[in-house]
C-alpha cells in the first residue's frame, strides 16, 4: 500500500520534475543493453575479496561505549586494526577502504589502519550503501527524495548524484558498477564513475526488493526468490531467468534471502542477519538457477543446516552456546563469526569445520562484513558427527528455538541406526524438553518402523514407576506406540520376545494409566505372535469386573479387540466367559459381542 | 507366564473341549488338582503342589457360587467362610475365583482368607493380586504374601516398597519388617532418608543392635522427628538388646536436637520401671533432665 502510494508520488514526479535516471519510463529489460552492461563489469575470474590485497577478511562491529571497530586478517589469524567508533550502520567494505555511518555522517577509514579517511555529512536519511575497490555509494533520503551518490574512496569526492521521488532501496556494487532497487519493481544498474544508468531491469511477474552482490555475481529478488543477473534477467520473468526459490522449512520462518533493501534498520547488523539462506551459483543458459554443489544452507541463529536442492537436510551444525551473528557464502566455504567472537569456516557440503579461531577481546560481537569470497582455509574438514549436531539442537534448552528443534529431531527420525533411536528417546526424557516436541518426536518414532530400533525401545520400557529410584515411566507411552507401529515389520524373533515380558511387566504394573494402557495392548498385539493373548486375558479377567479399569470404555476396547484379533478357541471362551459373567462392567459385554458377533 | 493365568485358562480350555457353554466354572467340577493333571503336571509344578493338602470339613457348595456372584457383600461373606475351612475343597474355591477375576470389594477378603491357611500353591495368585489398581487390593495381597517364605513372595513385597501409594509403601515395608527380609532394608532406608513414617515404624520393628547402629548412623541424612520416632521405637521394645546396645541407640537420640528425640527418650522412661538401673534408662533420664524434658 505503502510502496503502491509511493509509486503514485512518483508518477506525479516525474511528469513534472527535471529528467531523472530514475524514471518511470525508460528502457529495461533490454537485452543487448544488459549484455553489454554486464561485459562492461570488472570482476575478478573467480570469487576473491575486493580489498587490493585480495586477503580475505572481516571487519567486526563489537558492543561497547563507544562500540569497537574491528579489521580481522582471516588468513594470517590476526587483528590488523582496533578503534572505537560510534558505528550505527553496517560496514561496506572497497578497495583500500571501508565506509560506515557515525552520527550523521559517512565515515571512511583506511583500510590498512582503521583511521578515518574522509568524511561526508549525510544529509538525510541513511537508507544504505555498497563500495566497490574504487568508490562508495550511498543512497540517502530527505523528504520525499532519495538520492543516490558516488564517491571516490580515497578522498571521498563526491563524484556524482542522482535524485528520485521514488523509493531508492539500499544499494549493491562491484567492479565498477552500482545495482539499485527502485520502487519494489526495478533494478537499476548504473555505471559507478559518472552514475549514468547503463540499464535497468524490471520484474515482471515478482517485485525486487533484496539484492546480494559478491565479487562476482549480483541477485536480485524478494523473499520469494533470488535471480542471478545474467543476460537472461533480460526476460524479467522468473521461468526465463536464472531463478532460484529454495525450500526453507516452516520451523525456520524468520529465514530470507537477504536483507530487505527498503528497510532502513536492516543496514544496520539486525537479527535478519541471523536468519538467512546462503548460497553460491554456478553461470547456466537455461533452466532455474543452479546452485553450486546442488545445496544450499540456512544460517538460524546458532545453527547452520545444509540442505540439498530438494530442501532434504543434509547436514546440520550447532555453534557451541552462542549465536552466529553473520555469516557469508564466499563461494568455497561458509564462513560464520559468532557472538564471542569466534570465527568458523564450514565445508560447504558437509558441514564439517575447517578451521576455527577467535579475533579475541571480551566484548561482544554485534554484527560483521565478511570480505573473504573464494576463501578456503587449508586442510580437511573435520568430519562432521551428524547425530551429535542434531542432538545439540534438539536438546537446546533455549526456548527461542523450539521450531528448529523439530526440525532436528526429523532429520534425526531419517537417519538409521540405533543411535537415533536412542537421542529421541532421550529427548522423551528430558523434563524441559518441549510438549510439542515431544508429540513430535512421537510421531516420527512411529512413522520410523524401523525394527533394528525394537531392542532401544525395550531398554526404555525397562524404566519402571519406583519410589525408591524415583522414577517414572513418562515415555512410557510413546514407546509403546513405536513398538505398535513395528507391526507387520520383520522383528527379530529374539526382540519381540524381550519387548514382549517388558511390556507385560506395564500391563501388570498398578502405576500404568489406561491410555498408557491401550498403547502397551497394541504394542504387545504389534510384536507378540499370538503370545500376547494369555497376559491379556489374565488382564481381562483380574478387571472386567472392576470399576476403574473394567468400567473404561477405551480399555474394554482395546482389551477385548487385541484379543479378538484371530480368536483361537480359548480366546473365544475367555470372551464369552467376561460376556457372560454378571459381574462384568457395562458396555464390556456389547464389545465382545461386537468383535465376536457369532462362534 | 502367570501361573493364575494358565489356571484360568485351563479352566476355560476345559469347558470348551467338553463343548460345555461357556459360563463361569464351577470350581468343586475343576479342582486345582485337576487343572494340574490336565495341563500336564505344569500348572501343579509351577505352583509348587507337592505338600500334604488338609482335606477338612465340607465346603457348602452355596459359598462357592456365592463368591463369585454379584451380591458383593455375601461374596465377601463367603470367601471369610471359606477362609475358616483350611480344607483343600475351600482354598482351591477361593483360587479359582481370584483366578477368574473378582471385583476389588471381594478380592480383598478374599485374599485375607486364602492367606489365613497359606500353601506354597497360594504365591503365584498372591503376586499377581498385589500388583492389582487397586491399592486395598495390592496392600491385602502385599500383607498376604507375608505369611509366605517363596522367594516370589518376599521379591514382591520388596518391590511395593516402591510402590507409587505411600500407604502400599508403608504396609509392604511392615510386612518385610514382620517377614524379616533382610533384603527390604535398604530401600526402607531409602524412604527413612526421605522422612516416612511407614518405613521408619518398620525398621524399628526389624532392628537388631547392627541395624539400630545403621540407622543411628544416618543423623543428619534423615528428618531428626523421623529419625528420633524410629530410634525411640527400637528402644521401647522389650526385645531390643543387650543394654549396651539400648546405650548406643539413648546416645544417638540424644544427638538430635529436634524435640522430637526428648518425646522418644520420655516414651522410653516412661515404658520402663522407674526403679530400671540400666546404664540406658540412666543415660536417657539424664538426656531428658539436660534438655528440660522431665
Amino acid at each position: 500500500m505503502k510502496r503502491a502510494l509511493l509509486l503514485a508520488l512518483a508518477v506525479t514526479a516525474a511528469a513534472c520534475g527535471p529528467k531523472s535516471v530514475f524514471r518511470l519510463s525508460a528502457d529495461e529489460n533490454n537485452a543487448y543493453a544488459l549484455k553489454e552492461t554486464l561485459a562492461k563489469r570488472q570482476l575478478p575470474g573467480n570469487p576473491a575479496p575486493v580489498n587490493l590485497q585480495g586477503s580475505p577478511r572481516v571487519f567486526v562491529l563489537a558492543a561497547g561505549s563507544p562500540k569497537t571497530l574491528i579489521a580481522y586478517d582471516l588468513a594470517a589469524q590476526s587483528v590488523m586494526w582496533k578503534v572505537d567508533a560510534d558505528v550505527q550502520s553496517r560496514i561496506f567494505v572497497g578497495g583500500d577502504f571501508i565506509i560506515e555511518v557515525e552520527g550523521k555522517q559517512v565515515v571512511a577509514r583506511d583500510q590498512a589502519r582503521g583511521t578515518p579517511r574522509w568524511k561526508v555529512d549525510l544529509g538525510g536519511e541513511f537508507i544504505g550503501a555498497a563500495a566497490d575497490r574504487e568508490r562508495a555509494y550511498v543512497v540517502v533520503k530527505d523528504g520525499s527524495e532519495y538520492t543516490l551518490s558516488g564517491y571516490d574512496g580515497g578522498n571521498g569526492k563526491r563524484l556524482w548524484h542522482d535524485s528520485a521521488a521514488g523509493q531508492l532501496g539500499a544499494p549493491g556494487a562491484h567492479g565498477g558498477v552500482v545495482y539499485v532497487p527502485f520502487l519494489s519493481q526495478w533494478l537499476s544498474i548504473l555505471d559507478g564513475k559518472t552514475g549514468a544508468q547503463l540499464t535497468r531491469v524490471r520484474g515482471l511477474d515478482d517485485q525486487i526488493s533484496t539484492l546480494r552482490v559478491t565479487s562476482t555475481v549480483a541477485y536480485y529478488g524478494s523473499k520469494r526468490g533470488m535471480f542471478r543477473l545474467d543476460e537472461r534477467s533480460a526476460s524479467g520473468k522468473r521461468d526465463q531467468s536464472s531463478y532460484a526459490t529454495v525450500e526453507i522449512p516452516s520451523q525456520l520462518e524468520r529465514t530470507t534471502y537477504n536483507r530487505d533493501a527498503y528497510d532502513p534498520i536492516q543496514q544496520g547488523y539486525t537479527a535478519a542477519d541471523r536468519a538467512r539462506v546462503l548460497w553460491a551459483s554456478e553461470p547456466t543458459t537455461e533452466g532455474p538457477m543452479k546452485l553450486t554443489g546442488d545445496g544450499y544452507a540456512i544460517h538460524y541463529f546458532r545453527y547452520v543446516l545444509g540442505f540439498d536442492s530438494k530442501g532434504e537436510m543434509r547436514w546440520a551444525y550447532s555453534n557451541p552456546r552462542v549465536e552466529l551473528v553473520a555469516s557469508e557464502d564466499t563461494d568455497t566455504v561458509i564462513a560464520a563469526i559468532a557472538q564471542n567472537g569466534e570465527v568458523v569456516a564450514l565445508d560447504r557440503s558437509t558441514g564439517g569445520v575447517l578451521t576455527r579461531m577467535s579475533i579475541g577481546g571480551a566484548a561482544q560481537v554485534l554484527g560483521a562484513t565478511f570480505d573473504a569470497d573464494g576463501w578456503r582455509p587449508s586442510g580437511q574438514p573435520e568430519k562432521l558427527d551428524q547425530t551429535a549436531a542434531l542432538v545439540a539442537i534438539a536438546r537446546d534448552h533455549d526456548a527461542r528455538f523450539e521450531r528448529v528443534k523439530e526440525l532436528a529431531v526429523v532429520a534425526l527420525a531419517r537417519q538409521q541406526g540405533t543411535d537415533s533411536t536412542k537421542e529421541l528417546l532421550a529427548i522423551l526424557s528430558d523434563d524441559r524438553a518441549p510438549v510439542r516436541l515431544k508429540d513430535t518426536v512421537v510421531q516420527l518414532l512411529v512413522q520410523r518402523r524401523d525394527p533394528a530400533s525394537l531392542p532401544i525401545l525395550v531398554e526404555q520400557l525397562a524404566v519402571h514407576d519406583d519410589a525408591i529410584a524415583q522414577t517414572q515411566t513418562e515415555t512410557l507411552g510413546a514407546v509403546a506406540k513405536a513398538i505398535a507401529g513395528l507391526a507387520e515389520t520383520s522383528v527379530n524373533s529374539v526382540d519381540a520376545r524381550h519387548a514382549l515380558a517388558a511390556l507385560e511387566y506395564h500391563l501388570e504394573a498398578p502405576s500404568t494409566g489406561i491410555a498408557d494402557l491401550v498403547l502397551v495392548m497394541d504394542a504387545m498385539t504389534a510384536v507378540g505372535g499370538g503370545e500376547q493373548k494369555a497376559p491379556l486375558e489374565s488382564h481381562l479377567l483380574l478387571y472386567h469386573a472392576d470399576d476403574d479399569r473394567g468400567g473404561d470404555p477405551a480399555w474394554q476396547k482395546a482389551i477385548v479387540s487385541a484379543i479378538a484379533t484371530h480368536p483361537t478357541p480359548v480366546d473365544r471362551a475367555v470372551l464369552r466367559y467376561v460376556q457372560a459373567d454378571p459381574r462384568s462392567k457395562g458396555g464390556l459385554a456389547q464389545q465382545i459381542q461386537q468383535a465376536l458377533p457369532a462362534d | 507366564m502367570f501361573n493364575v493365568r494358565l489356571f484360568a485358562l485351563f479352566l476355560l480350555t476345559a469347558a470348551v473341549a467338553t463343548a460345555q457353554p461357556v459360563k463361569a466354572p464351577a470350581p468343586q467340577k475343576a479342582p486345582a488338582e485337576k487343572a494340574a493333571k490336565g495341563a500336564g503336571g505344569m500348572i501343579g509344578k509351577s505352583v509348587g503342589v507337592g505338600s500334604t493338602r488338609v482335606k477338612g470339613p465340607p465346603v457348602n457348595p452355596a459359598d462357592i457360587s456365592a463368591l463369585s456372584g454379584a451380591d458383593l457383600e455375601l461374596a465377601a461373606k463367603s470367601a471369610e467362610t471359606l477362609g475358616a475351612n483350611p480344607g483343600a475343597a475351600a482354598k482351591d474355591a477361593l483360587l479359582e475365583a481370584l483366578a477368574l477375576g473378582l471385583p476389588p470389594e471381594v478380592a480383598a477378603p478374599a485374599i485375607r482368607a486364602l492367606a489365613l491357611h497359606p500353601e506354597s500353591l497360594d504365591v503365584p495368585t498372591l503376586v499377581h493380586y498385589a500388583n492389582h489398581l487397586n491399592p486395598s487390593v495390592r496392600d491385602a495381597a502385599i500383607t498376604a504374601l507375608g505369611a509366605y517364605t517363596q522367594k516370589e513372595a518376599q521379591d514382591k513385597i520388596i518391590e511395593r516398597i516402591g510402590d507409587s501409594v505411600q500407604i502400599v509403601r508403608a504396609t509392604a515395608s511392615m510386612t518385610a519388617a514382620k517377614a524379616k527380609i533382610k533384603a527390604a532394608i535398604e530401600p526402607m532406608m531409602v524412604l527413612l532418608a526421605r522422612g516416612e513414617e511407614g518405613p521408619a515404624h518398620a525398621l524399628a520393628a526389624m532392628a537388631d543392635p547392627d541395624l539400630a547402629r545403621k540407622i543411628a548412623e544416618q543423623l543428619g541424612k534423615v528428618p531428626d522427628a523421623t529419625l528420633a520416632m524410629c530410634l525411640g521405637e527400637i528402644l521401647v521394645r522389650a526385645d531390643f538388646g543387650p543394654d549396651t546396645a539400648r546405650v548406643e541407640v539413648v546416645r544417638a537420640i540424644g544427638k538430635i536436637q529436634d524435640p522430637s528425640a526428648v518425646h522418644a527418650l520420655v516414651d522410653y522412661l516412661n515404658a520402663t520401671p522407674k526403679t530400671d538401673k540400666s546404664t540406658a534408662h540412666t543415660e536417657a533420664q539424664g538426656i531428658v533432665t539436660a534438655r528440660g524434658g522431665q
